[in-house]
């Protein structure tokens, strides 16, 4: 009799379970963070219970994309938005409020700190970390050895990053020794170019974000690198209309330095084992080295019905399971307590990403569309007038101004 | 009026109102059309206007200030510039290539309906497709031209095609001429068909020559021709925006933006919804004032045969 309770309970249990489990819950993330969120997609997915749909939005449309969608009523359950944005978004009032249930994960306080602090709005938990990169420095260990250079030296400042590529360029025709999107890809650049200035104590805005601080001598300086690097013709002619596309160009394995993303170590490692490259941090132009700390954040549309449902895939992700898997595909851990368990036996080049987070910066400003990742706002057509146009003067003037105006009619 | 065309109206006056009542009856399902997919979009486009509309939030009354904003834009007044510059270009090389064209294939000759083909062919082709395929055949890498270019010792080195404006531009005028000029041509084919042959024979009797046969009774008779195939021209290429998207993302230090970019910057990237409202309806009185001009300028509706 028993026996059978138990067994009708179990069955009823199961069931019960079963019915509650075929949740299928959708969610966007960008492309160009590399493959991690995609692979821990996958390993859930194959557990059989909930279901994750996970849709790949181009990274430069993201915003408006969701934004329509929010309007249209059409959004995603969750999202893996770019931490900059989760201040914007929270403002607007159209995520879920996860304070509660953020505050009751015993792991909370040793979340990404940075990432929790751009997700909290009005002291409430908006944003919670899914991915953490850093920007570094990638040098073609093979390009290095036929170049006669030494292949486990790190360059250290931009005057041998310099010469290194001009020996790199020596060697053919398709070898180039350096790379960067330069078309208007103003993510691309903010991520890679202004540690330069970074790491010599200047930035491109003012600390309360309401000052354009573009036009420094440090910029100026590390224009003048880039120019160099350009002029020397080290760099391919395809950079000058790259609008982010052709990012990770050095996977093609004929590009001899570039400034990259930790996620993109994972993408090396795992999709092309045949590139031997090495990774440092990006030199300031006074060799103090910087980094830009960046990922993603993961958010929850407002009003969805599939919320328990959510919070038990992003307990997965925050599992030693799911860490791991993250790991692996080049996202830096977001647990700082089980950080070293997760990298144990992993490639050691990810301890780089790890370093860089020590000297990284993440700029703030609900602006950051506007002014800075808009293939048409006034960084992305800096960087392509001041490096690669004739009137340098005039590219940091104009930028300068209409940043500054563009600040002005916000606030 | 007399008492009695009041009181008593004749038949044949009854008739005509019954038909008119008839006629409104028969373009009853297309001004239904009209209104539904034009007209109230058109209405609440002027509604927007009149607010500061942000996508997430709420839209506030401002009234004329999207207008008043509009007037000092700077940005909006360059996109104007470069539009007209882009609109007065594209429309002289398309003309330039569609009506020797047309002419070529008017005439019966062997082949011809292999050549209208293969002339036609780029139209069917969505523009946005178009200007991908582009995108690869400029690509400075792995692209058709630029290797080409420098494999004929024409370029010293590889050039970049979309790097620089001059480039940039001319490439993207040869990608709408390709696959818009066919188009045209067809047009301009049936205005030229048109003309009966007696007037032609007569002309050449007369002993008009080749280029007065062109000159004084093609170009005329062909106005209205030509007023269709202008205004679909100049229209298309002021609300031109896959090509500059697709192809240039705005173009070297944004020097590609035209008005129906800046728009969509406006509404979709800065989420000024109400700001991009007022600059569509701004951008419909200017086209509405151009095609206006060109029927006025092409006398069209003037003469009746």
């Amino acid at each position: 009799m028993l026996k059978r309770l138990l067994a009708a309970t179990t069955l009823a249990y199961g069931l019960g379970l079963s019915v509650a489990s075929a949740e299928t819950i959708s969610m966007w993330v960008r492309t160009g963070i590399g493959d991690s969120f995609k692979e821990v997609v996958k390993a859930y997915n194959a557990k059989g219970e909930d279901k994750v749909e996970l849709t790949e939005v181009p990274f430069s449309e993201l915003v408006q994309k969701y934004a329509t969608a929010i309007a249209g009523g059409q959004a995603p359950d969750a999202l893996s938005l770019d931490l900059i944005y989760t201040p914007a978004f929270a403002a607007a009032g159209q995520l879920e409020n996860l304070t509660d249930w953020a505050k009751s994960l015993p792991y909370f306080n040793s979340l990404s700190p940075s990432h929790v602090k751009l997700g909290t709005y009005e002291d409430k938990v908006y944003g919670l970390p899914l991915s953490v990169e850093t920007s570094i420095f990638a040098w073609n260990k093979e390009l290095y050895r036929k170049a006669g250079l030494d292949p486990e030296k790190a360059p250290k400042t931009w005057e041998e990053i310099t010469a290194n590529a001009e020996k790199i360029r020596a060697l053919g025709d398709d070898t180039y020794g350096f790379y960067f999107s330069g078309g208007g890809c103003g993510g691309c650049m903010i991520f890679t170019f202004t540690p330069l200035v970074w790491g010599a104590g200047a930035d491109i805005l003012s600390a309360d974000s309401k000052k354009a601080t573009l036009d420094t001598p440090e910029m100026r300086k590390a224009v003048d690198i880039y120019r160099n690097l350009v002029a020397k013709d080290t760099v391919p002619a395809g950079s000058a209309s790259d609008n982010g596309v052709n990012f990770l160009t050095f996977t093609n394995g004929r590009i001899g330095q570039q400034s990259i993303g930790a996620f993109a170590i994972g993408t090396l490692v795992t999709q092309h084992p045949e590139i031997d490259f090495g990774v440092t941090l990006i030199p300031g132009v006074d060799g103090k080295p910087s980094s830009f700390a960046g990922g993603d954040n993961f958010v929850v549309t407002k009003g969805t019905p599939k919320l328990e449902t959510v919070k038990k895939f992003l307990e997965y992700i925050y599992s030693m399971d799911g860490q791991k898997m993250m790991a692996k595909y080049g996202s830096l851990p977001t647990r700082g307590d089980i950080a070293g368990e997760v990298l144990a036996g992993l490639d050691p080049r990810l301890k780089v990403g790890i370093e860089a987070i020590a000297v990284a910066k993440t700029p703030y400003t609900l602006q950051f569309n506007d002014l800075i990742n808009s293939s048409n706002g006034p960084w992305a057509t800096f960087i392509n007038a001041a490096i690669f146009g004739d009137d340098v003067d005039g590219a940091f003037s104009n930028a300068q101004s209409e940043m500054q105006s563009i600040i002005d009619a916000g606030q | 009026m007399t008492m009695s065309g009041i009181a008593f109206p004749s038949p044949r006056r009854r008739k005509r109102k019954q038909s008119g009542w008839r006629g409104l009856l028969y373009i009853a399902p297309a001004m239904a059309l009209v209104t539904m997919f034009f007209v109230l979009p058109v209405l609440f486009t002027v509604w927007m206007s009149l607010h500061k509309w942000p996508l997430l939030g709420t839209p506030a009354w401002i009234g004329l200030g999207n207008y008043v904003r509009m007037v000092s834009d700077a940005r909006f007044m360059t996109a104007l510039g470069f539009t007209a510059h882009y609109t007065i270009i594209v429309t002289i090389a398309i003309f330039a290539v569609a009506f020797p064209l047309a002419i070529f294939v008017e005439k019966q000759r062997p082949l011809i309906s292999v050549y209208r083909t293969i002339i036609f062919l780029p139209v069917v082709v969505g523009l946005a497709s178009a200007s991908l395929l582009w995108v690869w055949l400029a690509n400075v890498d792995s692209g058709l031209f630029t290797p080409l270019m420098q494999r004929l010792g024409l370029t010293n080195g590889r050039i970049n095609l979309l790097a620089t404006f001059d480039a940039a531009f001319l490439t993207i005028i040869a990608m709408v001429v390709w696959k818009i000029a066919g188009f045209t041509m067809i047009i301009l084919v049936t205005g030229l068909q048109a003309i009966p042959t007696e007037l032609t024979e007569a002309a050449r009797i007369d002993g008009a020559g080749r280029w007065q046969r062109f000159r004084y009774l093609t170009l005329p008779l062909m106005r209205r021709t030509m007023a269709l195939a202008l205004i679909l021209s100049v229209t298309g290429s002021i609300l031109a925006f896959d090509q500059f998207y697709i192809m240039t993302s705005g173009g070297p230090q944004n020097r590609m933006i035209s008005v129906v970019y800046y728009i969509f910057n406006q509404s979709f990237v800065s989420f000024n919804l109400g700001y991009g409202a007022a600059l569509s309806i701004a951008l419909l009185a200017i086209l509405v004032a151009i095609s206006v001009v060109q029927l006025w300028l092409l006398k069209v509706g003037e003469d009746r045969p």
